[in-house]
């Protein structure tokens, strides 16, 4: 590989507010844990969490050095294995938190529709690539919600609210910048509506609670809409400076549940303040921004579409979780990129970041 | 290419993400600039629990240091303060405590502006405790309180002047009867308890500590340790208050067993020592134990409180105003003596009846014949008396009554104390609006009609005659101690005050007193005690019953240490019905003096 040409082609800037927030990560699990660590002699989940993240900034650099376009001529096998994997956690697949998320390989769990993101993102790119010359009505999409179909429902029977709306999100940030007419997305939107009925009867009694308490938290202070109120409380009595590292209340004395999972913001507010907590935003929002640019760059439909679904993600996530701790959301489970602990979330996020490098590195007009 | 084809699409997402970002932005910066101190209070509210630590109540003692009321180690139920309770728990409380779920929800609500936990049930038993400590886990919020319970050690001794203690009601919070106390507070509620509260009450602690969601203390703040109440030295005997106490109850009973005064139910009876206006001992009846009060009266007991005619709550001492009855001669006498109408060796004839309103004469309509003043006090002639009454008038007769202390309240530490009344024209115009007559000086002078007074008052008065003419604030605190048992302060009295009623009067007074206990007098049966007692019988005309049997003495006569004043109400004749309550008490304080060998020795014989 040539150096100048890494160096030349790599966004630095992406890279940088990845990496700061992999390490705020790091610090904010290792707050968010201390009593566990401290009960159980060791850091647990600190090592984990650092021990894939070296595996997947490793994975990372060795697929920079393939072009993201072979990946074209394997999207039916990708396709196939997103299934398999989605049909297996259905079959094999273990209960937690009612429910059925997750697949063991020996001592490895792992959650495929962490990673069924990544390979929807890939497989509809590249499908929509391939027919984007007549992707003209509105029938001709018919198609591309087809396409979809089989791996959305698999992810919401498991049920995985948060990853299925994620997929939602990432189809019509692709269909957006493909051109789908406004109109059209009104009609989408009033078909939806339509559809609520019908969606709230298929929604399990959890995830109903979840939308009323949402709407009044105080409707249930003890039960789903415990964790609101108390990551709120978390995050505004940090104040502009935080009360300081590892030094929360609401996180140290357990107040604060699943704190170091979906709610690790609320650690972050509560501890680093307004100024921790504003960077973080920021550190996200130049993500964002840099992955728009690399879409609007890129040298191919297929990159611009695939960099499109990572962004489209991404945002989803970020404004999912951070809406929830701070009670503009329902509660909806998705975990915060790069901050929440969870090895699968790591894993995937960080490869849709090398999906971001590749795009732009093998791209040929690059200067921005 | 789509993105030059359609590169508005993507500026558009670039608007729509940065306005996502401005929003998250200025959703944090609202919560954490804007509203930090509501969140920090609600964060605070969470870990921190603060509880109160009970201030002991003072202890009260008798005049010789021995223990009448102290505190039981105790708990309360008591609920940590938050913004919502979860209505489970409140349910499941209320079935606990047997308490109605309206009634926990009005506590929560009445508590709402302190910070500490709501006191729902004050010493609570060990059935209760144990239950409480089973279910533990499905009652987060709810708090034992360590509590000092008061203790009357002698259940209902001297109840009408210790009083009792109990929960703050919302009435007295609201009316700020109390300072510095909260929903749950125990306060004093009557007799020496309420008067005293401030001082036996001492300062609350307040311990802080730092929780963690699942209650467990992990860190604790500074404590303001609690300052236990000022202890109570009372001026009152112990014994001699038992004494009375255990006598006055048997002879009721007798009075009523025997048929000589079958309604006798309700007696008051006062000692003092007229030296100093220290009261020795205190005896209203019927009583009731003040135990009940201290964790809420039951329905059974508060009925049979209710219900008795005799009001067993009433310290009749104080509050009961009787007709003085004969004990007034010695108003009418002194204001004889002191206006020159009579000398002590006049002679006035009884004939029976007054020839002025031959209607009035003696009781039973006895004649006595020619009566001097001393004679005529010693056997209580109602005509001698008529005389003394026409010659000095009834303006005299109020102002002397007035000068012996009657008509305002003695000034005691007790609340509640009845001023009595003095007759005189001004009262009869005010009450039934008609002109003063003579048969209603007649009545005045023998202590009827108009004349009221307490038999605090009556023992005030006597106090004047017994120690030469000096008028003493009566009071039962003697002093009050830290808790190391040093003196903190000496409730402030008002100093003897002579009274405008001249040594010789009261000479007379003594002497015709003395004479009632001699024979010929209407208490001769006095003689007996190794000590020469002087009395005076009376007896309170009552339109409602049998009259109030009355009798008042002091002794030794030589140098007086104790008077006593009794009365029995419907005990019809006093040297009968009173007699014996005073007799005891000068026996009892004669033994104690040395006086008189003690009961065990008699027994041994």
């Amino acid at each position: 590989m040539d150096i100048k040409k890494i160096i030349r082609n790599i966004d630095w800037l992406l890279v940088f507010a990845v990496l700061a927030l992999m390490i705020c990560g790091l610090c904010l699990i290792s707050s968010a844990t201390y009593s566990f660590a401290l009960a159980g002699g060791n850091s647990w989940h600190v090592e984990r969490q650092m021990t894939f993240m070296g595996i997947a900034l490793l994975l990372l650099i060795i697929s920079l050095k393939f072009d993201y376009r072979i990946l074209t001529n394997y999207t039916k096998y990708i396709y196939g294995t997103n299934i398999v994997l989605l049909v297996a956690v259905m079959l094999f697949g273990h209960t937690q938190l009612g429910a059925q998320r997750w697949i063991q390989i020996g001592s490895f769990t792992f959650q495929p529709s962490e990673f069924a993101k990544v390979f929807l993102i890939i497989c509809l790119a590249a499908f929509m690539d391939k027919r984007i010359e007549w992707l003209e009505e509105f029938k001709d999409y018919l198609m591309v919600f087809l396409y979809i179909f089989l791996p959305f429902i698999l992810v919401l029977k498991q049920p995985d609210l948060g990853t299925s709306l994620a997929f939602v999100a990432i189809l019509l940030g692709m269909i957006f910048v493909s051109g789908f007419r406004y109109k059209w997305f009104l009609r989408l939107g009033a078909g939806f509506v339509a559809m609520l009925p019908l969606f709230w009867m298929v929604l399990k009694d959890y995830q109903k609670n979840r939308i009323r308490v949402f709407l009044n938290p105080e409707l249930d202070p003890f039960g789903s809409g415990y964790h609101v109120i108390q990551s709120k409380i978390a995050i505004g009595s940090g104040g502009l400076l935080g009360k300081g590292w590892m030094e929360g209340t609401q996180s140290q004395l357990n107040f604060l549940p699943e704190n170091h999972t979906d709610f690790i913001f609320a650690v972050a507010g509560e501890e680093f303040g307004f100024i921790g907590a504003a960077i973080i935003i920021i550190l996200y929002f130049i993500v964002i921004w840099r992955g728009i640019l690399i879409a609007m760059n890129a040298e191919d439909n297929f990159g611009a579409l695939m960099a499109t679904g990572v962004i489209s993600m991404f945002m989803f996530h970020i404004l999912v979780n951070l809406g929830m701790t701070m009670g503009i959301m329902p509660v909806t489970g998705v975990p915060l990129p790069f901050l929440s602990y969870g090895v699968s979330s790591l894993l995937t996020n960080t490869m849709l970041i090398a999906l971001l490098l590749n795009i732009k590195y093998h791209s040929k007009t690059l200067q921005f | 290419m789509l993105n030059k084809k359609h590169q508005d699409r993507f500026q558009i997402m670039m608007i729509i993400c940065s306005a996502l970002f401005i929003v998250l932005l200025g959703r944090l910066a609202y919560m954490q600039l804007f509203r930090t101190s509501y969140y920090a209070e609600q964060a605070d509210g969470n870990r921190l629990r603060q509880s109160k630590l009970l201030a002991t109540r003072g202890l009260i003692y008798d005049r010789h240091g021995k223990e009448l009321v102290n505190n039981l180690p105790g708990y309360a139920i008591a609920l940590q303060k938050r913004g919502n309770y979860d209505q489970e728990m409140l349910q499941r409380l209320s079935e606990l405590l047997q308490i109605p779920l309206e009634d926990i929800q009005k506590k929560i609500n009445e508590s709402a502006r302190y910070y500490e936990p709501i006191v729902l049930k004050s010493n609570i038993n060990a059935d209760l405790l144990a239950k409480i400590e089973e279910q533990r886990r499905y009652l987060p919020d709810v708090i034992l309180q360590m509590q000092p319970i008061r203790n009357y050690i002698y259940h209902d001794f001297a109840v009408h002047m210790l009083g009792y203690v109990g929960e703050v009601s919302s009435y007295e919070i609201e009316h700020g009867l109390f300072k510095d106390v909260t929903t749950g507070s125990i306060v004093g509620k009557a007799g020496l308890e309420k008067y005293y509260d401030k001082l036996l009450r001492g300062q609350d602690g307040i311990s802080m500590e730092e929780v963690d969601v699942a209650g467990n203390v992990v860190k604790h703040f500074d404590t303001v340790l609690p300052v236990q109440g000022k202890h109570l030295r009372l001026a009152i005997d112990y014994d001699l208050q038992n004494k009375l106490e255990v006598f006055i109850d048997q002879h009721l009973k007798m009075l009523r067993d025997s048929g000589i005064a079958p309604q006798a139910r309700a007696a008051a009876v006062v000692a003092l020592d007229p030296r100093s206006g220290a009261v020795r001992a205190m005896v209203s009846r019927p009583g009731y134990d003040p135990n009940w009060f201290v964790n809420g009266i039951s329905v059974s007991n508060w009925n049979a409180i209710n219900d008795d005619p005799n009001f067993p709550m009433n310290n009749k001492v104080i509050t009961g105003e009787y007709p003085p009855g004969s004990t007034f001669k010695i108003v009418t006498g002194s204001a004889a003596f002191e206006t020159n109408k009579v000398t002590v060796d006049e002679q006035i004839y009884d004939g029976g009846f007054h020839p002025l309103v031959p209607t009035m004469g003696n009781a039973g309509g006895e004649v006595l014949g020619w009566l001097t003043f001393i004679k005529g006090l010693a056997m209580s002639d109602n005509v001698y008396f008529y005389e003394l009454g026409y010659r000095v008038g009834i303006d005299n007769i109020a102002k002397y009554a007035r000068i012996y202390g009657f008509g305002k309240p003695t000034g005691i530490d007790l609340e509640g104390e009845g001023s009595g009344l003095v007759a005189s024209k001004e009262v009869k115009r005010k009450i039934w609006n008609e002109d003063w007559r003579l048969g209603d000086t007649f009545n005045a002078a023998i202590g009827q009609g108009f004349n009221l007074a307490t038999p605090l008052q009556l023992a005030v008065m006597l106090s004047c005659v017994a120690n030469g003419g000096i008028n003493y604030q009566p009071y039962i605190v003697d002093c009050v101690l830290n808790t190391d048992g040093t003196e903190y302060l000496r409730p402030q009295r008002r100093k003897g005050q002579h009274i405008d009623v001249s040594q010789r009067t009261i000479d007379y007074m003594r002497e015709g007193m003395s004479a009632t206990t001699e024979e010929g007098g209407t208490a001769s049966y006095f003689d007996s005690l190794p000590k020469k007692v002087a009395g005076k019988t009376g007896t309170a005309e009552n339109p409602h019953g049998r009259d109030h049997g009355l009798f008042v003495a002091y002794g030794p006569v030589d140098n007086p240490e104790l008077v006593v004043v009794a009365i029995v109400e419907q005990g019809g004749y006093g040297s009968m019905a009173a007699g014996p309550i005073v007799y005891e008490a000068f026996e009892e304080y004669f033994r104690s003096r040395g006086w008189m060998p003690s009961e065990d020795k008699q027994d041994c014989k």
